[in-house]
């Protein structure tokens, strides 16, 4: 579970002005749900995924993953935490059991149980096949795979994706898009973030929009069409932008 | 903090490392490979080189003028050596060395007598420059000094005297060096050098790999947000730069006591008996460890703080210069081991490796330089974990907007960018033209530098902008009670300096011959006492201050009044090309950048400058005819511990300014 309130990041500038890149964000993910992060590029989506992964340090305001405070009991939140974004962000000179294994010791999996651990994602993810090779040896389909199976090796509660589709052909996006269905269906709570608004209608029990670093709108996708009338998300996502747009003026 | 999870990044990093050729081919295959093949290759074309040149002829020109028996005696010793061709003439001239006709010449000019014996005048011309020449010169030294002892021989023989007469002292040479210590001197000059050169490089590969290699590949985000805490990771990253670097120093000891074996074998040394005093090794493998915990956390820093391979790269490139050439004191004649130098990094390293190899292994020192790196190795390791938890350095992306600011501002002759490479600009000048402008002429050149190369170009650059120059300089009337305290606050101003530039002298002992130029530079002995006033106080006093407290010190304000004034001190102590210079001009230009922001006027700092350096001129000059100055300083010295309450009376008197500027209203401008 995921509970994020009034979070603020504020990036100080040189020109003494501040950037406000997440302004006041609340919002929450339940177990066994998905919730789609949506907004343009630069909303300030990567920044909030950051602070919930604890890489960044919130400026004010909290958040909680399964009950532990980000900035407090950072090592606790990691430890619960699955994290997977777009760059696969593998050791190109490791085999991929040995970068799996790597990260299943950082994440405190027990030593013995490791290899029957890797031995189940093989199957499950179809990759028995260059367990062993070399990641620089990798198609990228098969990276991905290496790098969902780096992410859940200590089966995380939540699951956080950072535009994990982002630059994928269509086979390997479907892959992705399994996996977090996988996850939701095991009771896993799932973030994931993207731009894309066909992305977020297919997968996504709740949708968290933000704009300019604040929260545009939050509900289902069937809430969203009674609330504005309208059918398609691009429309809708661009309804609640102006509205806004009219409330500052 | 856990420590498995420390070792299990640690042996990550190591494998990783091991599987690029990279690291293998800079920390294995170099050191145990390429050097013997190069030292050994080196040494073996140089003894070739040494006996081919031996056994090489060499073409003499011959020209008898005398032509006694003597003479013609000359002429045979000649023709019988078989490394020698004659060639007989009677017109030498100089140039046929210089066209390489032949060697050397030698003519015969005369054949005088002296006491009733017969003195042969030859003349053996040849050139100093040409390696061939030295050796046919060589060659007919020895020629002719055995036949002068066998000429000799034969007159003493002639009137019955025994030749032994002749000798008086009989000096025998007796070497008490043990092999081992002539081994340690080549070996301590050179391989000093060595280690620290190879303990940087080899670290410096791995290192900018580690941090600034993850970020490049987009690594690093995964791995930080794994449950490895942040300590976990730099310590793991720390270890393995550590590991590598002493792989790096192992291995080449190893090849280059086995290469430098060899040597000594080829160049027909004994050998036998002759060890490399093992325990050595061991002191120094153990002096290594501050060492190279020290040297990678500077690389694992710079490492974090870079986006990329290459930035990591480049920021390696001036500390691995200046390594190199701290290295080298090793190599250089006359340098011990002081308590001075054991304080500076590096150099402590290269005389105490020095030191240890040559069996001159003391305690004090030894603790000393220790001692000094552990401590710089502590702050060094402290930085490296602050920066490895700036999520500011760690994201550099995230900046960028900030950083096209950085480009905008460029053409802002406040910036802080621009005035530091208006700053270096100036520096380089003083170094090549202001440098030489004083080797020609020093008066010349100290009034040539301070209007052409500091005035000038500041108020050039302040033109060219169109910047108030008034305003910006600060050209402002005064109070006259600043007026005032600056010259209460000379004296102990000047206390302060000197005391800080005398504990330095006490530290590291200044050369004699600096003082005299300085001594001569203040000196009213040849140019009257108004002139020397002029080019050594009033001239700095304007040309400096507005360079640096009207111009420089104004891109420095964003943070801050003391960080202004502290950047622009630090600047002026470089301004001084002197690291022992260093201390005291910074802390001067402390004081005049505050009396300047303070007062919100220029005056008073140009004023106290000018005491400062009119009263170093009076002390220099007069100092013993004043009845005042010699009752404080009875020997001329001025004692160090007046500093302490110079100090104190300067804070109070800096106070007393403090307050006066705080009631005086904001003056209109001079102009």
């Amino acid at each position: 579970m995921i509970e994020v309130e009034e979070l603020s990041k504020i990036f100080p500038q040189k020109a003494g002005s501040d950037l406000r890149a997440v302004d006041q964000l609340s919002f929450r993910a339940e177990k066994g749900e998905i919730v789609v992060l949506l907004g343009v590029n630069g909303a300030g989506k990567t920044t909030t995924l950051r602070m919930l992964s604890t890489v960044l340090q919130p400026s004010s305001g909290t958040a909680r993953v399964e009950g532990f405070d980000i900035a407090r009991e950072s090592q606790q939140v990691r430890s619960r935490l699955g994290f997977l974004s777009g760059d696969t962000g593998l050791y190109a000179r490791l085999t991929a059991r040995e970068v799996i294994t790597y990260f299943a010791r950082l994440y405190d999996v027990q030593k013995k149980t490791i290899p029957e651990r890797i031995k189940q994602l093989s199957e499950l993810l179809d990759m028995s096949d260059f367990l062993d090779k070399k990641i620089d040896l990798l198609s990228t389909g098969m990276k991905q795979k290496v790098s969902i199976a780096r992410s859940i090796i200590h089966d995380p509660p939540v699951m956080i994706f950072d535009e994990p589709t982002a630059g994928l052909d269509i086979l390997t996006a479907r892959n992705i898009v399994n996996f977090i269905h996988r996850c939701r269906d095991d009771g896993k709570c799932v973030l994931f973030s993207t731009h894309i608004m066909r992305e977020a209608e297919r997968i996504a029990d709740r949708i968290v929009m933000i704009h300019q670093g604040r929260l545009l709108a939050e509900g289902t996708w069937d809430e969203f069409k009674q609330i504005s009338d309208l059918h398609d998300l691009d429309d809708i996502f661009i309804n609640f932008v102006n509205q806004t747009r009219v409330g500052e003026a | 903090m856990n420590w498995k999870k420390v070792i299990t990044i640690y042996r990550k990093e190591l494998l990783d490392l091991f599987r690029d050729r990279r690291t293998v081919l800079t920390s294995i295959i170099v050191p145990i490979v390429l050097y013997p093949l190069i030292m050994i290759g080196f040494s073996s074309i140089m003894i070739r080189q040494e006996s081919k040149l031996d056994e090489q002829s060499v073409d003499i020109y011959f020209e008898d003028k005398a032509r006694t028996e003597s003479s013609f005696r000359i002429y045979e010793a000649l023709q019988e050596n078989d490394r020698i061709k004659l060639l007989i003439g009677e017109d030498f001239q100089d140039e046929m060395i210089g066209e390489s006709l032949v060697h050397a010449g030698v003519i015969i000019r005369d054949s005088l007598t002296a006491s009733g014996y017969e003195v042969i005048l030859i003349q053996v011309s040849y050139n100093k420059a040409k390696e061939k020449s030295e050796l046919a010169y060589s060659r007919l030294r020895k020629i002719f000094r055995d036949l002068e002892k066998d000429l000799v021989r034969e007159r003493l023989a002639s009137i019955r005297i025994d030749e032994d007469i002749l000798s008086v002292v009989d000096v025998k040479e007796n070497n008490v060096a043990p092999p081992e210590e002539m081994l340690g001197f080549f070996v301590g000059k050179i391989l000093p050098y060595l280690l620290i050169i190879v303990t940087l490089s080899g670290g410096a590969v791995v290192a900018s790999d580690l941090v600034a290699g993850e970020k490049e590949r987009g690594t690093l985000e995964t791995i930080l947000v794994s449950a490895a805490s942040r300590l976990e990771l730099v310590l793991g990253k720390y270890m393995t730069i550590i590991t590598i670097s002493f792989i790096s120093v192992l291995l080449n000891l190893f090849s280059m006591y086995f290469s430098f074996r060899h040597i000594m074998f080829q160049s027909g040394v004994e050998t036998t008996g002759m060890q490399l005093p093992i325990s050595n090794f061991a002191l120094i493998l153990v002096a290594m460890i501050p060492l190279v915990t020290f040297l990678s956390a500077i690389l694992l820093s710079l490492s974090t703080y870079a986006r990329n391979i290459k930035e990591a790269q480049s920021y390696q490139m001036p500390i691995l210069f200046t390594g190199m050439i701290l290295a080298m004191i090793s190599m250089m004649p006359g340098f011990e081991l002081t308590t001075g130098f054991a304080l500076i990094p590096i150099v402590n390293f290269s005389l105490l490796f020095k030191n240890i190899m040559m069996n001159n292994f003391q305690m004090t020192p030894f603790l000393l330089v220790i001692g000094s790196t552990l401590v710089l190795d502590l702050i060094a390791i402290k930085i490296a974990i602050d920066l490895f938890n700036k999520e500011g350095v760690l994201f550099r992306t995230a900046e960028e907007k900030s950083l096209k600011f950085w480009g905008k501002e460029k053409g802002n002759i406040f910036s802080p960018q621009f005035i530091m490479i208006f700053f270096l600009v100036v520096l380089m000048a003083l170094f090549y033209l202001g440098g030489s402008w004083q080797s020609q002429d020093i008066v010349q050149g100290l009034f040539k530098t301070q209007i052409f190369i500091i005035l000038l170009p500041t108020l050039l650059i302040l033109r060219i902008s169109r910047t108030d120059i008034v305003s910006t300089l600060r050209l402002k009337r005064t109070s006259p009670l600043n007026i005032l305290m600056v010259l209460i606050m000379a004296f102990p101003a000047l206390l302060v300096a000197v005391s800080i530039s005398n504990i330095i002298n006490l530290i590291y002992p200044i050369s004699e011959s600096y003082l005299e130029v300085m001594k001569n530079l203040m000196s009213t002995e040849n140019r009257s006492f108004l002139f020397t006033l002029g080019l050594v106080a009033v001239l700095p006093g304007i040309c400096e201050e507005v360079m640096f407290r009207g111009y420089l010190i104004n891109g420095f304000t964003r943070r801050g009044l003391w960080s202004a004034i502290i950047v622009s001190g630090i600047l002026f102590g470089i301004f001084h090309l002197d690291p022992f210079r260093f201390l005291p001009t910074a802390v001067l230009g402390v004081y005049l950048g505050y009396l300047t922001l303070r007062s919100n006027s220029l005056l008073p700092a140009v004023f106290a400058h000018f005491l400062n350096n009119g009263l170093a001129i009076v002390i220099t000059n007069y100092g013993n005819d004043l009845p005042l100055f010699s009752k404080i300083f009875p020997n001329e010295e001025i004692p160090i511990w007046y500093g302490v309450p110079a100090l104190l009376i300067l804070i109070i008197l800096l106070k007393i300014f403090d307050r006066i500027n705080q009631r005086v209203p904001e003056l209109p401008n001079l102009v």
